[in-house]
């Protein structure tokens, strides 16, 4: 059986910032990680490897040079083999032309049973790229994964995380599962993966390389455009009531509440 | 036995008009129970204080000391309130000074290199504002989200790092203080050197509100290390975990910026609270938590190899390594939440705080089990390895009512604490002596006890300054 995963490295911080001006995100001077999401789709594939035989599992990622070290952690994590798309033709891709790029890698590297992502990337938070990739290679998707219950050749049976319960899905393989963090709890690689993943060369793969069509990669094969980028601008209405017991204190509180509409 | 006096309504007129009113709590019990206690470790510990000032400036607390002065009336400086001792808890009643207003950054000089901090100051806030300079501030307890830089320069606190940096004392400069009798003093300031007659920085530093209230604290700042590494390593044993600390200093050829260690009790417990498992965590009987520092990324790869090698040579288990903040604070969460990890289970559950010559450690640890046993409480125990400054936690057994508990957890610390003293060590590593620990302090440290009161007597010869705690009143 063979596994991608597909991973992205995402500035390492909570706080995002953006170019209100040109609508980018602000990455210069910023930490970069793994996606900590996509941590959890490696762990998946690794246990996969770990529970059967002749499983091989292979790390796909689209990004700068530098992602190379996101892929060296999903190497020392456990997978076998880690790619790197990068090329400048591939700049300024939005999900659209980063799903097909990432598809056109995958039928390169060929015959995959098995593509997991994670439920979406921590910077531009969309979870459109896994749906997408598995569109456009014709294979069915499974989103919010939250448990591998069955696996065989021919098909996956998964319990996906759905508003108020769960669902089991069964397709059949090749499939795409986008998983969620309850499905399992991502190791910390050890130094014996560490120091293999230093000397693992990580190929690299040019737009060329994959055989994309140019006009359907980077700025000219995203329809996405951002028209304006803003920060909400909270202001608050601050009123302090003052009492001298609680008592009263929680009836005047309650009395505002009711005037506001709020209960 | 000093007596004090008790705060009356025309000292209360007095303290409005200095402080204005808005500053000034008092006859306002929920308000007032907010400053009875820290977090000792049971309510048993609380005493309310008759009034709160919440001061702005020096000028005000010399006002207010020369008040308390005249009328012979306790003063208890108090920071965040997240000590373990008892010190910020105004056992003698009378007034609460607290710092909340006093929470200004005065000034980050890049020059000179050094902050200038009101008392009031979240550690943390500190951290990340000099560190938006490029600078680093090396004082780190483990409370760092909430104590007060007052706080730690009043405890001499530890922490992590310790064994990098050195405590809190290494990074104080200076302090303005106001003494008992109302007068504002600068000690130290802004230069590293000074072998003008004794160091009265550091015995400022420490001194736990006994002799003076702190109103500018001038810091050391160094450059803002690049990056960092965490190990995390599950050994068989404790003695195993403990006799690594040395190699894995000498191997890596370069000093960690920390290690940590965390019983199987702790392990346990923690990642119940913080729903994450360890690797290894139904074998191994201890961990250590290792934590580097480089410029970059090279840099940091070739110590940790080092040092990993090392570990692997001293039988751990394995070396888990963690170069992202994801997996970093992974590690580092069940140590940093270790007691409210524990209080989650058992809410009455103070904290010891001993330390020994790092060697002892396995000794120390054998001898808190044997007292586990005997008096067959649960004592989970986590510390800083480095520095052989451990923390055990006795845990209330079901079994028994809270005031048996407070009787027989304070005969279980004193006598760790004592053996600890008797290894080499200390009675309190960082947590300071307050008033839970003045007895063991008295039995521990005879000669020093009886220099520390005459020095107290000489600076605060009313016995005004934070009574009850270090010694009794005299």
């Amino acid at each position: 059986m063979r596994i991608a995963v597909l991973v992205k490295e995402v500035p390492a911080t909570d706080k995002v910032k953006m170019d209100e001006k040109t609508g980018t995100m602000i990455r210069s001077g910023m930490e970069s990680e793994l996606n900590p999401l996509d941590m959890y789709a490696v762990e998946e594939a690794v246990r996969i490897k770990e529970k059967f035989e002749n499983v091989h599992v292979v790390a796909i990622s689209m990004g700068p040079p530098q992602a190379v070290n996101s892929l060296k952690e999903a190497i020392s994590m456990g997978c076998d083999d880690g790619y790197l798309m990068s090329d400048k033709n591939f700049a300024g891709s939005d999900t659209l032309a980063t799903a097909y790029a990432l598809s056109a890698a995958i039928q390169k590297l060929g015959n995959f049973d098995l593509i997991f992502t994670g439920e979406r990337a921590t910077d531009g938070e969309t979870g459109q790229v896994g749906p997408s990739v598995a569109t456009q290679l014709g294979i069915p998707v499974v989103t919010y994964v939250s448990k591998i219950e069955k696996i065989s050749d021919e098909f996956v049976r998964v319990c996906r995380s759905i508003e108020g319960g769960k669902e089991t899905v069964e397709v059949e393989l090749p499939a795409l599962l986008s998983v969620v963090k309850e499905i399992n709890e991502p190791r910390i690689p050890n130094l014996a993966g560490k120091i293999a993943s230093k000397s693992k060369k990580v190929p690299l793969l040019t737009a060329n390389d994959i055989e994309v069509i140019l006009d359907k990669v980077g700025l000219s094969g995203s329809p996405t455009r951002v028209v304006k980028v803003f920060y909400p601008k909270l202001s608050r209405d601050g009123k302090i009531i003052k009492v001298r017991d609680l008592e009263s204190a929680v009836n005047e509180l309650v009395e505002f509440m009711k005037q506001k509409g709020v209960i | 036995m000093i007596e004090f006096a008790k705060i009356t309504t025309r000292l209360v007129t007095e303290f409005k008009k200095i402080l204005g009113n808005n500053a000034v709590v008092f006859d306002d019990k929920d308000a007032l129970e907010n400053y009875a206690h820290d977090e000792t470790g049971g309510e048993y510990y609380s005493h309310m204080p008759e009034i709160v000032l919440k001061p702005e400036n020096a000028e005000q607390i010399s006002k207010v000391l020369k008040l308390a002065s005249a009328e012979h009336v306790p003063v208890t400086p108090r920071g965040a309130g997240s000590g373990l001792a008892g010190a910020s808890v105004p056992i003698y009643g009378g007034i609460v000074i607290s710092f909340e207003r006093m929470n200004k950054i005065v000034e980050i000089d890049k020059t000179n290199l050094v902050a200038v901090t009101e008392p009031g100051v979240v550690t943390n806030d500190l951290c990340r504002k000099v560190s938006e300079l490029g600078l680093y501030y090396a004082g780190y307890p483990m409370s760092v989200e909430t104590s007060f830089i007052g706080g730690n320069v009043a405890t001499n606190a530890g922490g992590s790092k310790v064994i990098k940096y050195g405590n809190t004392a290494h990074h104080v400069l200076g302090i303005e203080a106001v003494l008992p009798n109302g007068e504002i003093v600068q000690f130290g300031g802004k230069r590293r050197k000074d072998s003008s007659g004794y160091d009265i920085v550091r015995l400022l530093v420490g001194s736990e509100g006994t002799l003076a209230v702190f109103t500018k604290i001038f810091l050391n700042l160094i450059p803002l290390p690049g990056k960092t590494v965490d190990l995390l390593v599950p050994f068989p044993d404790i003695h195993t975990a403990i006799s690594n600390v040395g190699p894995l200093i000498t191997e890596s050829k370069t000093l960690p910026s920390a290690v940590e260690f965390i019983d199987d009790t702790s392990v346990v417990l923690g990642s119940k609270y913080n729903n994450i498992r360890l690797p290894y965590q139904e074998k191994a009987d201890a961990y250590l938590i290792v934590q580097y520092e480089g410029h970059d990324r090279d840099e940091l790869e070739s110590i940790y190899e080092k040092a990993g090698k090392a570990l692997m040579n001293g039988k751990a288990m394995d070396v888990f390594v963690a170069d992202n903040r994801t997996n970093s604070e992974k590690i580092w969460r069940i140590r940093r939440n270790w007691l409210e990890g524990i209080k989650a289970f058992e809410s009455h559950t103070p904290t010891g705080d001993v330390v020994v010559p790092t060697s002892k450690i396995p000794e120390i640890m054998e001898y808190i089990a044997k007292i586990s046993k005997e008096y067959k409480v649960q004592i989970p125990v986590a510390g800083h390895a480095a520095d052989g400054n451990l923390h055990p936690a006795p845990m209330k057994p079901k079994d028994v009512n809270l005031g048996e508990w407070k009787e027989l957890s304070e005969e279980i610390l004193s006598k760790i604490a004592i053996k600890a003293s008797k290894m080499g060590g200390a009675v309190s590593g960082e947590h300071g002596i307050g008033f839970v620990k003045k007895e063991l302090l008295k039995k521990t440290k005879n000669k020093q006890y009886e220099l520390m009161k005459s020095l107290k007597k000489t600076i605060d010869p009313l016995g005004i300054m934070n009574p009850g705690k270090l010694f009794d009143p005299q």
